[in-house]
């Protein structure tokens, strides 16, 4: 099952990460945020949380290197360490807005 | 004993009841697979039907050939059928029939859930095709888009047909995922690790985890609609808090990956054929799984792009059209391993290769037109017109369909045991092709000047009537293409000469058996080493059939396969499988008398059938397993193994696992739908929040502490804990009466329902192992049991606490 694991989890963790930084763009954007002050920082929040989880990424592809999580089998190793990249990548790419676009236009 | 001797005895033992009985009392695999393949074909012709219908009345302007309410019954029911009654339903039959044999297995890990779930779809589909036939079919479009599709919109039992038939057939997916999942992680041969896999098995593996958590947010959303429709819950009406926009983002969180759990199978049967076209391996089998994989993934952060012109703001908007554009990068490295192999190769153009060169310059204009809808300002200007309609259809056609047709050619010396001797394929193909980009290649244009979708009719002069003509009349030269695929296989299935066990030389563990294939698929079970056996082991379907594998020795009488660990792939149990039965069909039909008693508001069928499910599920898991332990048992070369009754994580385990990670995801979209209307919706917060207290919180607590404990020491205290626990939610039921009041007071008792049916569930199982337990079973023998009970308690547990905290916690913080 840990082979699965390795495989599955960097690009769960780009999806997690994606969703709840969208749904944190929800919150910061609807009424209820407004309820609660307009001084508090949206865009801030969501710059700190894409950096979260970017710092994740990099931790995971760490771990997947290391021989705290080894693989027994090589070609799921290469597998699992070309998708942490590629979650690496993936985040990088859709979280690019919340440093880009206006945020509750 | 010899082979031949091996196989009559082997027979005996596996082969469904003869006649027409068998066909219902049938678990084995293969005949599941073919009869799944059968009946999705049946629906494809369905709804090809209907497509024929939608583009007579498109033909000319003003046509009065349809009138409007049919025309909307007819799209939607041609969506509908070709989406959830033959796409899915036709790779459920395929990896069906495939799987054991590519995994050098004997079945599926659970054979009797195969039937269940294959008449589940037979009696869903045919609940859809009673309501077209009866011109009460639903007819809001197959997205049945609220308030289209709540009582506002279609008061009428049209759409209830949808909510309630597609739940039906979904858990036939839901049942073929599971199954396919347990299969491929547990059940291949000895020795073929995950990297060893078929490749086909990894996108079977991929494609099923996809549908457990695709096909959950879908459910819910047809449940909800359903509550909604049939008992006044306001989740979709916006004056009482809640939002016709959650239902699209229920919708799409399926939807999309749809596409992908779609494209997915086929792409698998690609990389399967392709490689023994061009007579040689897979170039970058690692590449093609990654990219499976993120393909797989990725496209769980896309529904939003169905939304674009739905007024979100633009960083939303930002994020999906990024996400949508990044889908196209793995797509883009399986074709071009495809190109790859061909090029390393030395391909033939047999019937298979050519549908596979339709697919690659079918597929190719659907993704790249499926990269201009991501851009958002080309998606507002095309959304909703025929360009959509003309760039999924190149998708999913080019995409699915063109790819089964491969398989369907591939394969088919496997399915029939005869080799393809009459020549009308290749005319069928060539009327096909041409067909299909007769008719929807221009209508991308037509999109483009204005033309919508779903249109019953246009007037003269918009400029859309040449195309539409020329659409119509292609389409029905690809109609007659596809009636010449099915004359072409039904000639070659019925009379063609008798081939040989390999026509394609393939390097595959399905051409190791004897073709049509015997009921056991191998005689004994091979030790794999490497991903093409039959390349580099060409001897070993006699090796087989000489009963030099493992399980060759029949002398137990029963039907028996092996398990393997996942990683390792050594041997770990043997499994015997159930018999030949009736009990799947008739639990099905209870199955779908429940349903039927939802659909008809008969709500006394409801309860009534609700129990003979329990009494059919129970007497289902009473036959399952012994009860007495036999120890080590010879497997074969050298090696003796316990049985699945006496391992501690039995095939049931993994079953319920990937059952709860369905489950699990179905609560998450409960949860994003709450948190959604709570943080989107208009008219929130509600006139109150339900304010449960000490008690409640002291019940909910104590009664989780308790089932905790009670699941691993005492099946009593458990009990006592379930029921503390139903007590919580009656109470917390008590302080929001009305559920019809408010969508926060719906969502409550939504959430409150979801645990006390778990909890319901978890009381159940309670109360089987104890009955086992009274019944003399040996402790060695309920291991595995009481871990199954373990695994479910702990999720009620989990699933319990959150939601309390979520129903009770605004009262508490107001």
């Amino acid at each position: 099952m840990t082979s699965i694991l390795r495989i599955a989890l960097p690009l769960t963790l780009w999806l997690a990460g994606f969703s709840a930084i969208y749904g944190l763009h929800g919150l910061l954007c609807s009424s209820r945020w407004a309820v609660a002050g307009d001084d508090l920082p949206g865009r801030g929040l969501l710059i700190a949380a894409a950096a979260v989880v970017l710092v994740l990424q990099v931790a995971l592809i760490g771990v997947l290197r290391s021989s705290i999580w080894s693989a027994s089998d090589p070609v799921i190793r290469h597998i699992s360490l070309g998708l942490g990249v590629v979650a690496l990548v993936s985040s990088v790419w859709t979280l690019m807005p919340v440093l880009t676009v206006s945020h509750c236009l | 004993m010899n082979a031949l001797r091996r196989h009559r005895a082997l027979t005996r033992i596996w082969a469904s009841d003869p006649g027409w009985k068998g066909w219902f009392t049938s678990v084995n695999h293969t005949d599941l697979g073919r009869m799944f393949l059968t009946v999705a074909t049946f629906f494809f012709v369905v709804g090809g039907l209907l497509a024929m219908l939608i583009r007579a009345q498109l033909a000319t302007p003003r046509s009065a050939f349809l009138g409007p309410d049919h025309y909307n019954q007819i799209f939607t029911m041609h969506g509908t059928i070709m989406m959830f009654l033959f796409a899915i339903p036709f790779f459920e039959g395929l990896a069906v029939y495939l799987l054991p044999k590519l995994l050098g297995t004997r079945d599926l890990a659970f054979p009797r859930l195969t039937a269940y779930g294959f008449w589940c779809y037979v009696f869903g589909g045919g609940m859809m095709i009673f309501a077209l036939l009866a011109g009460l079919a639903p007819d809001s479009g197959w997205f049945m888009y609220p308030p289209l599709s709540s009582t506002l919109g279609a008061p009428g039992i049209n759409p209830d047909f949808w909510l309630i038939g597609i739940t039906f057939v979904e858990i036939s997916a839901i049942a073929a995922a599971v199954e396919i999942t347990v299969t491929v992680l547990r059940y291949r041969a000895p020795g073929m690790k995950l990297s060893q896999m078929p490749i086909f098995a990894w996108y079977a593996l991929v494609t099923a985890v996809m549908i457990l958590t695709g096909f959950p947010p879908l459910i819910l959303g047809s449940i909800l609609l359903e509550l909604e429709r049939a008992f006044g819950l306001p989740f979709f009406q916006v004056a009482q808090g809640g939002d016709a926009l959650l239902w699209q983002h229920l919708f799409w969180l399926f939807g999309h990956p749809e596409v992908y759990i779609i494209f997915l199978p086929a792409a698998g049967a690609i990389s399967t054929i392709l490689p023994v076209m061009a007579r040689t391996r897979l170039m970058g089998y690692g590449w093609i799984v990654a990219a499976a994989v993120s393909l797989a993934v990725l496209s769980f952060g896309l529904w939003v792009h169905h939304m674009f012109t739905t007024g979100i703001p633009h960083m939303g908007l930002a994020f999906f059209s990024a996400a949508s554009t990044l889908v196209a990068v793995p797509t883009a490295v399986q074709i071009f391993a495809w190109i790859g192999t061909i090029a390393k190769g030395r391909p033939q153009l047999h019937l298979p290769m050519l549908w596979l060169l339709a697919f690659f310059a079918t597929f190719v204009i659907g993704g790249l037109t499926g990269v201009m809808v991501a851009i958002v300002p080309f998606d507002w200007q095309a959304h909703d017109t025929y360009f959509i309609v003309a760039h999924l259809h190149y998708v999913l056609v080019g995409g699915f369909v063109f790819p089964m047709l491969a398989a369907l050619y591939y394969w088919m010396p496997h399915f029939t045991g005869r080799r393809t001797y009459f020549k009308l394929g290749p005319t069928a193909f060539w009327l096909v092709f041409c067909g299909f980009h007769g008719t929807f290649l221009l209508l991308h244009w037509a999109g483009l000047m204005g033309m919508r979708r779903r249109i019953d009719t246009f007037d003269l002069g918009q400029g859309w009537e040449l195309i539409n003509l020329i659409a119509s009349v292609s389409s029905f030269v690809m109609a007659i293409g596809f009636a010449l695929v099915l004359v072409d296989v039904a000639i070659n299935a019925l009379v063609a000469i008798r081939g040989s066990r390999d026509p394609w030389g393939a390097g595959t563990l399905e051409w190791a058996m004897t073709t049509p294939p015997p009921a056991y698929n191998f005689a004994s079970l091979p030790q794999i080493g490497s991903r093409d056996p039959l390349y580099d082991t060409p001897d070993l379907p006699a090796q087989l059939a000489r009963g030099e594998g493992y399980l060759g020795d029949p002398s137990r009488n029963r039907r028996e396969t092996l398990t393997i660990d996942i990683a390792s792939a050594r041997p770990r149990y043997i499994v015997v499988f159930p018999g030949n039965t009736a009990l799947p069909v008739v639990m099905s039909a209870v199955t779908g008398l429940f349903f039927l008693g939802m659909l008809l508001k008969a709500y006394w069928l409801v309860p009534i059938s609700a129990l003979g499910v329990i009494a059919c599920a129970l007497h289902w898991v009473w036959s399952l397993g012994r009860s007495r332990p036999e120890g080590p048992l010879p497997a074969g070369r050298g090696l003796s193994l316990g049985t699945a009754a006496e391992a501690s994580d039995p095939p049931g385990w993994w079953g319920s696992l990937f059952l709860l990670l369905a489950d699990g995801t179905f609560f998450g979209s409960l949860l994003f739908g709450y948190a959604f209307l709570w943080t989107v919706a208009p008219n929130w917060p509600p006139a109150s929040y339900a304010e449960p207290g000490f008690p409640g919180a002291l019940l909910v607590l104590g009664g989780a502490g308790l089932t905790v404990i009670g699941a691993r020491l005492s099946l009593t205290v458990a009990a006592l804990g379930l029921g503390l626990m139903m007590a919580a939610g009656v109470i917390l039921l008590t302080e929001v009466p009305d559920s019809v009041a408010h969508a926060y007071d719906a969502t409550v008792w939504v959430l409150v329902g979801y645990g006390l049916l778990h909890q319901a569930v978890c009381l159940l199982m309670t109360a089987l192992v104890a009955a086992r337990q009274q019944a003399g079973h040996a402790p060695a023998t309920l291991y595995g049991a009481r871990r199954v009970l373990r695994l479910w308690c702990s999720y009620t547990v989990l699933t319990s606490l959150v939601i309390a905290a979520a129903a009770g916690l605004p009262g508490a913080l107001s």
